[in-house]
């Protein structure tokens, strides 16, 4: 499996970290509308309230103003009107004996409405708004019986209704605004509350690598405690059980060694004095030959894989990797010049056991015989630090959906079992070898046709190896265990 | 077809230390076709028993119930030099330099076979040179001056000498002293002494080496730590120090 490096989230879909700041934002926009249509209306009603407060009682000071004047004899309703001076916006209509007068020009009876003008002759004070063309205004009718006459006065609202709409957009934007602070809360509370999780995710993809030991962080959070304990725990118990089973098979592969030992010897003794059995009895003894070869072959896989597994040091020595695949194409029998090397080439040198990178190689070579038909060619290079092999096959290649699946323990090219020879374990082998020498190996497509299997070792160091081996004291050598992603799959390279 | 012989006829007279049954009865059947005179014991207290009638070749398993196997080559070593191959179940670094550093000649580990075995005690056993011998080789080699007394090597006479006093080596460290006097001055790499000397080349375990040099400074240099005669070249191999 290919562990996808950094954080990797699904795009497109609703995280529970955009739901949350979309809630967050969306309550607090109700929130914050709630309190400003409140608060706008309750201002708008004090407002108006006050506003026709102070028109009445001006109006009534107004009214008694004019009935005086009116109650004098000999005095006409124009010149009382006269008189009075109104404040700027107010105008004055007194209405007597069927004559109307009015205090200014932009004023008449036109603008009184038929409730207004029924109510005041019926007695009764009225206060009432309207609308002009220079906005809203507040009509006040105030009758006076004493003098025959009704008295109306208009006072202009402009300024209110200015006054209510600046409020009306201070309170909106104060909405907004209110809106979208929440709506940031909202994501860093999202995010507070998100890390956790991340830790989490963190912690399962390392376990998942290998590295067996991660835990969590001990948390005195009393909402965390919990999923601490529990994923600690499930860590725990998972690390016992993988350890256990691999114990297992280590120990029955061990036990397995000496009776194989004995097994072979004797079939070894048998083959010797094969012309002494009759013909069928040679028959039998070859059946077991070749099936006893496969078990140990199985076997030593099986042990080799164990012992990359419990990370045991290995010997390692510097050689020149073209060497070293020279000398295992030369002692499996194949013919050296399918190294393709070229002039002038310079040395490969990697820091190796040389047993195991030789083993690796050798089930390359036999995995291309066997499903590729055949190795066609191999090539060894080095750039960025690493040394690479390359090893092309002659066969149909490896479908990309196979690509990885072919590394698994007991993966099986298709057909029926056991005619392809194999022990199924020959390509696990080699990625965890290469994983024990912090390398990686790969299947691609070699260019025309055929599979092209890539290995990559880094490339040793300058310095060396610090100490002479034969003071007794070896130069330090770090089983890297665990500690790599996993050996299957290309590094990030440009242009490969 | 037989493999055992050493000098003329007489077939050589080889030590088999297994306690496992099986591996046990198998080994004996299958040197004794190739021409040994085998030896078979379960248990080292009786194998030790053995070394004064002369043993030439051993095959050692180095997990025994009761003396183990590091024991018993540690002891054998006070009576013979003669070539001890050890066979383990543990590959573990340890297991394997910690048998070499006491004594023993070259590893094999189980599950193995009779080729493999045959092949390694073969290697053990050939006395040849490498070269031909040139004739002012034939008399002794003054390889150092300790303390006023010269230590010679004589390889036809299989010895070397502090003074008059023989130092006892295997056969395996006169072996790889007389590779590395061969060539004074000249840088033998690790491969190139795990062919000559052991039969494996490329793929051998340059442990071994190290492990038997180790052993041949502790007896032939005056100050094994600051070593003069068996000199190391880094990262090439080692050399005879030219006195």
């Amino acid at each position: 499996m290919i562990h996808r490096q950094g954080n990797w989230r699904p795009r497109g879909k609703k995280s529970l970290r955009r739901r949350g700041m979309l809630a967050f934002a969306l309550g607090g926009l109700m929130v914050s509308v709630v309190i400003v249509v409140c608060t706008y209306v309750t201002a708008r009603g004090y407002l108006i309230r006050q506003r026709e407060n102070s028109a009445v009682r001006q109006a009534y000071v107004d009214a008694s103003y004019v009935r005086e004047g009116l109650l004098a004899s000999g005095v006409s309703v124009a010149d009382v009107l006269s008189t009075i001076s109104p404040p700027a916006g107010t105008q004055v209509v007194v209405h007597r004996r069927g004559n109307w007068f009015s205090s200014g020009l932009d004023v008449g009876r036109s603008d009184l409405s038929e409730g207004v003008l029924d109510a005041v002759s019926r007695g009764r004070p009225v206060v009432s708004w309207t609308s002009s063309p220079d906005g809203p205004a507040l009509i006040v009718g105030v009758p006076l019986p004493a003098a025959n006459a009704q008295f109306y006065e208009r006072s202009h609202a402009g300024d209110l209704s200015g006054t209510l709409d600046t409020l009306k957009r201070v309170l909106t934007g104060v909405a907004a605004v209110t809106a979208a602070a929440t709506a940031l809360l909202g994501r860093s509370v999202a995010r507070q509350v998100m890390r956790p999780l991340d830790d989490v995710a963190v912690a399962a993809s390392a376990i998942a690598a290998g590295c067996l030991d991660t835990r969590l962080s001990p948390t005195e959070d009393p909402d965390l405690v919990a999923i601490v304990a529990c994923f600690n725990g499930m860590a725990d118990s998972l690390q016992a059980r993988i350890e256990r089973e691999a114990r297992f098979t280590a120990d029955v592969s061990h036990e397995l060694r000496s009776p194989l030992t004995t097994l072979v010897a004797g079939v070894e003794l048998l083959e010797r004095r094969r012309q002494d059995l009759p013909e069928r009895s040679q028959q039998a003894l070859d059946l077991v030959a070749a099936e006893l070869v496969r078990f140990q072959q199985i076997l030593q896989d099986l042990l080799e894989l164990a012992r990359l597994d419990a990370g045991a040091n290995e010997p390692k020595a510097v050689v020149d990797l073209r060497d070293l695949v020279r000398h295992t194409l030369r002692g499996s029998g194949r013919p050296v010049e399918l190294l393709r090397s070229g002039p002038g080439e310079e040395a490969v040198p990697v820091d190796v056991s040389k047993r195991q990178l030789e083993r690796a190689l050798s089930n390359l070579l036999d995995n291309a015989d066997r499903h590729g038909g055949g190795t066609r060619e191999v090539r060894v290079s080095a750039r960025q630090g690493s040394a690479f092999v390359e090893i092309d096959d002659a066969g149909p290649g490896v479908a990309p959906e196979d690509r990885e699946r072919i590394f698994a323990r007991f993966a099986r090219a298709e057909g029926p079992r056991g005619s392809a020879g194999g022990t199924g374990l020959g390509l696990s082998l080699v990625a965890e070898t290469l994983r024990a020498h912090s390398g990686a190996v790969w299947c691609t497509e070699a260019p025309g046709a055929g599979a092209r299997f890539v290995v990559r070792v880094p490339l040793a160091q300058e310095d060396g190896s610090g100490t002479d081996p034969a003071d007794g004291t070896d130069p330090p050598r770090a089983a890297a265990r665990g500690q790599q992603p996993t050996a299957v799959g290309p590094i990030e390279e440009t242009g490969t | 077809m037989s493999n055992g012989w050493q000098h003329g006829s007489v077939s050589t007279r080889l030590l088999v230390l297994e306690d496992d049954d099986g591996i046990r009865t198998a080994l004996r059947l299958a040197l004794l076709d190739e021409g040994y005179e085998v030896v078979a014991h379960a248990r080292a207290e009786q194998a030790l028993t053995e070394l004064p009638g002369g043993v030439e070749l051993m095959l050692v398993d180095l997990m025994l119930g009761g003396m183990d196997g590091f024991t018993f080559i540690r002891e054998a070593r006070h009576l013979t030099d003669a070539p001890i191959v050890v066979v383990s179940a543990r590959t573990d670094t340890h297991d394997i330099v910690a048998a070499l550093e006491v004594g023993a000649d070259d590893y094999v580990t189980k599950p193995f076979q009779i080729k493999e075995i045959c092949a390694r005690l073969r290697a053990l056993q050939r006395r040849g040179r490498s070269h031909p011998v040139a004739a002012s080789e034939l008399g002794g080699t003054v390889l150092d001056e300790q303390d006023g007394v010269h230590l010679t090597l004589w390889p036809e006479a299989g010895l070397v000498r502090r003074g008059e006093e023989t130092v006892h080596l295997t056969v395996t460290e006169f072996r790889l002293l007389c590779e590395l006097a061969q060539s004074p001055g000249r840088v033998l790499s690790r491969t190139v002494l795990l062919e000559r000397i052991w039969d494996q080349g490329f793929f051998g375990d340059e442990r071994i080496v190290d492990a038997h040099i180790r052993r041949l400074r502790t007896k032939i240099e005056q100050d094994p730590g600051s070593p003069r005669i068996v000199v190391t070249v880094r990262g090439l191999g080692y050399r005879l120090g030219t006195v």
